[in-house]
């Protein structure tokens, strides 16, 4: 693979010489037409690699990285994680079970109690995190007073969530002093006292996980916002023209326009979720990790199947409901609903 | 085709009621859905309300800290006191410099910081050029890996970088937090390259071609055409990679073992560790640092004078960037295409 990648530098001076031959040859080709067919054909496949050569010296760096650092520790780590002996001296690795995955399953009693316990929060998270940044980069997005000061206040608790303070913050109880100044004026106590003090503690949680949530949604508020400003007015006004409702603008412009950013949203928020620095399950496999290297490489394989396998059936919905583009959308739509098309036509036409 | 329609129909003829209550209550919806006079403005009303509900939750963290930092030992206590401490006390900042030793971890901080993040944005708007524009062989394997990198998580394959950085003889070193953002890597590095790439799709070829024309090399074009015109997402990428490498604390804390080579944001853990000692403890803590006159104590408030200096540079950083940032979304620097 090394090999490889210094052919591609070497290739490199050529790519880069090639061009003046090139311009000789395209003149060529355009005085000598008759004669044309055989040298356009070389001149075509001449781009083609020397395209192909530029490709690579710009996509060069990653090439590296990947086998430096993803690739090399990725197949290392799954040797170690199914290794019986290992020498650490000589990174030397022998034998194959993979007892190593059974002991996280059956033997450590630590460590599916936290799994368990992370997906679970996962699943609480993940549907809150998406709808309410959502309704915020919406919100953001309209034409309201002060919308450039909205956008910062939204974005500072990603500038000190990411890290220690906000642990600190959290620690301090934070969150519970944002309800207490809310508790009272958001739903009065008389109505609380109405309902009894199971219902009034299940709604302080409920707060309580919200407000954290929003907490960590500065990303997915920015990449929908970004989403939210690549749509053309253009489709607004012409649904607008046509009649539609706010209600029916949002479900049927707004939310298939920005399908694609709800793509790397969701695949975001979910590795995110899972390696967020407050999840214990982390600090467990971290534990683990560097006392003894087989196993911590098995629970991390462990996890990242998991993730994987949820994003997988992320791409697995959303490829269906994917905004590509219009020549694309047509075509899917004639695709599937070949017969469909003719029925409704005139249901819209009464409209 | 004509029997297709027709056996279509059939099917849907059951559904008839339902096609029509569905039609009834669209008709009823439109009817009700041009909003006039009042209700717009209450609608305007309630949108406002929510903004600002939520903003406030937004900026509560960063008020309590402010707010707190400031705070003496007796305000802290009472109960009346909610907002505004009584009297001001900036001797928590001063205790919380000391106790941090915080000329000593800015450097090392701010250096792996710009370093990193220059990297990443320099390597990987080369590397997202490059996928954008050109066409080469194992491109398709090569993206699938960007995606790939950007799913696994770091813990996963954790010990095996570690065991590479101690055979090469890097850890305790600034190298693996550095150079793997020279190479599209690091601190979710994939993450920047699909910006980079999604905002060079939507950029016209015709630039590229006239500056050839004009005999620019084509490593020169990308450095003095296209990479000026991703200026946007470049401040996008620049704002998010500083904040993640100024604020994280897992990959440094496990290849940087040196004290003297650690950085600012975990040191908030020695103050809160010296605000959870014992009074005796603390007072000799205090005694050494040469800070003790019998009134300053270690409490939350000092804790939060220190969360206000360590998350202050990103905070200024923000503040200096935060208009191009914003620009940087609103032209669509990252689109989802």
């Amino acid at each position: 693979m090394e090999k490889k990648k210094e052919i591609s530098q070497n290739k490199k001076p050529q790519g880069t010489a090639k061009p003046q031959n090139k311009e000789k040859t395209q003149e060529k080709a355009s005085v000598q037409k008759v004669q044309a067919s055989n040298g356009k054909k070389k001149f075509k496949l001449d781009l083609h690699t020397r395209n192909s050569l530029k490709g690579l010296v710009f996509v060069s760096p990653y090439i590296l990285g990947v086998l430096m650092f993803f690739i090399y520790p990725i197949i290392f780590s799954l040797r170690l994680s199914v290794s019986t002996d290992i020498k650490i001296v000589g990174m030397h690795m022998s034998g194959f079970s993979l007892s190593q995955y059974i002991r996280g399953f059956v033997v450590d009693v630590e460590f599916l109690p936290t799994f368990g316990a992370a997906i679970k929060d996962t699943m609480v998270n993940f549907p809150l995190i998406i709808v309410l940044s959502l309704i915020i980069a919406v919100l953001l997005n309209r034409d309201i007073k002060f919308r450039g000061l909205f956008r910062v206040i939204f974005f500072i608790p990603f500038l000190l969530g990411s890290g220690e303070v906000m642990q600190q913050l959290l620690n301090q109880g934070v969150d519970r002093a944002v309800l207490n100044i809310m508790d009272g004026r958001l739903i009065p106590y008389n109505v609380l006292m109405y309902f009894g003090s199971t219902i009034t503690d299940a709604v302080q949680t409920i707060l309580g996980v919200l407000v954290t949530v929003l907490w960590g949604c500065g990303v997915q508020i920015l990449l929908f916002l970004s989403g939210l400003q690549s749509i053309s007015p253009a489709l607004y006004e012409a649904a607008k023209i046509d009649g539609a409702t706010e209600w029916e603008i949002f479900w049927k412009v707004t939310i298939p326009m920005i399908s694609p950013m709800m793509l790397l949203n969701l695949v975001y928020t979910l590795v995110d979720s899972f390696t967020n620095k407050s999840s214990e399950l982390l600090t467990y496999v971290n534990k683990v990790g560097l006392k003894e290297f087989q196993y911590g490489s098995a629970l991390g394989w462990i996890y990242f199947a998991f993730i994987g396998l949820l994003v997988a059936i992320v791409f697995a919905i959303m490829q269906r409901h994917i905004h590509t583009s219009e020549v694309e959308e047509v075509k899917k739509r004639e695709r599937k609903h070949r017969v469909f098309t003719i029925e409704k036509a005139p249901k819209r036409t009464f409209e | 085709m004509n029997a297709s329609i027709e056996s279509s129909q059939l099917k849907k003829r059951p559904n008839a009621l339902l096609s029509n209550l569905k039609l009834r209550w669209s008709l009823f919806t439109r009817k009700y859905a041009n909003l006039t006079g009042v209700k717009r403005i209450l609608v305007r009303l309630v949108m406002y309300l929510l903004i600002m509900g939520l903003a406030f939750v937004f900026i509560f963290p960063f008020i309590y800290m402010i707010t707190t930092s400031l705070m003496s030992d007796a305000d802290l206590n009472s109960t009346s006191v909610a907002w505004l401490p009584t009297e001001i006390k900036f001797e928590n900042y001063a205790i919380a410099l000391q106790i941090m030793n915080i000329s000593r971890y800015i450097k090392n901080s701010a250096f792996v910081t710009v370093i990193a993040s220059v990297g990443h944005v320099l390597a990987c708007s080369f590397v997202g050029y490059g996928f954008a524009r050109f066409n080469f062989p194992l491109k398709k394997f090569l993206f699938a890996m960007v995606i790939l990198a950007f799913i696994v998580p770091t813990q996963t394959i954790i010990t095996p970088l570690y065991l590479t950085y101690s055979n090469m003889q890097w850890l305790d070193t600034y190298l693996p937090l550095t150079v793997p953002a020279f190479l599209g890597f690091g601190l979710r590095g994939a993450l920047y390259i699909f910006l980079f790439r999604q905002f060079f799709l939507t950029v016209p070829k015709s630039l590229e071609e006239a500056a050839r024309i004009d005999g620019c090399g084509f490593l020169m074009t990308f450095w003095r055409i296209v990479f000026p015109l991703a200026k946007a997402t470049v401040v996008v990428a620049l704002v998010l990679s500083v904040v993640w490498h100024w604020n994280d604390a897992y990959e440094t804390g496990i290849y940087i073992s040196k004290p003297s080579m650690a950085f600012l944001p975990p040191r908030l853990k020695a103050i809160v560790s010296a605000a959870n000692a014992l009074p005796e403890d603390q007072q000799a803590m205090m005694r050494q640092l040469g800070l003790d006159d019998g009134e300053d104590i270690l409490n939350d408030a000092v804790v939060m004078a220190g969360a206000v200096i360590i998350s202050a540079p990103v905070l200024l950083f923000f503040a200096f960037a935060q208009r191009q940032f914003m620009q940087g979304i609103e032209r669509s620097g990252i689109t989802g295409e």
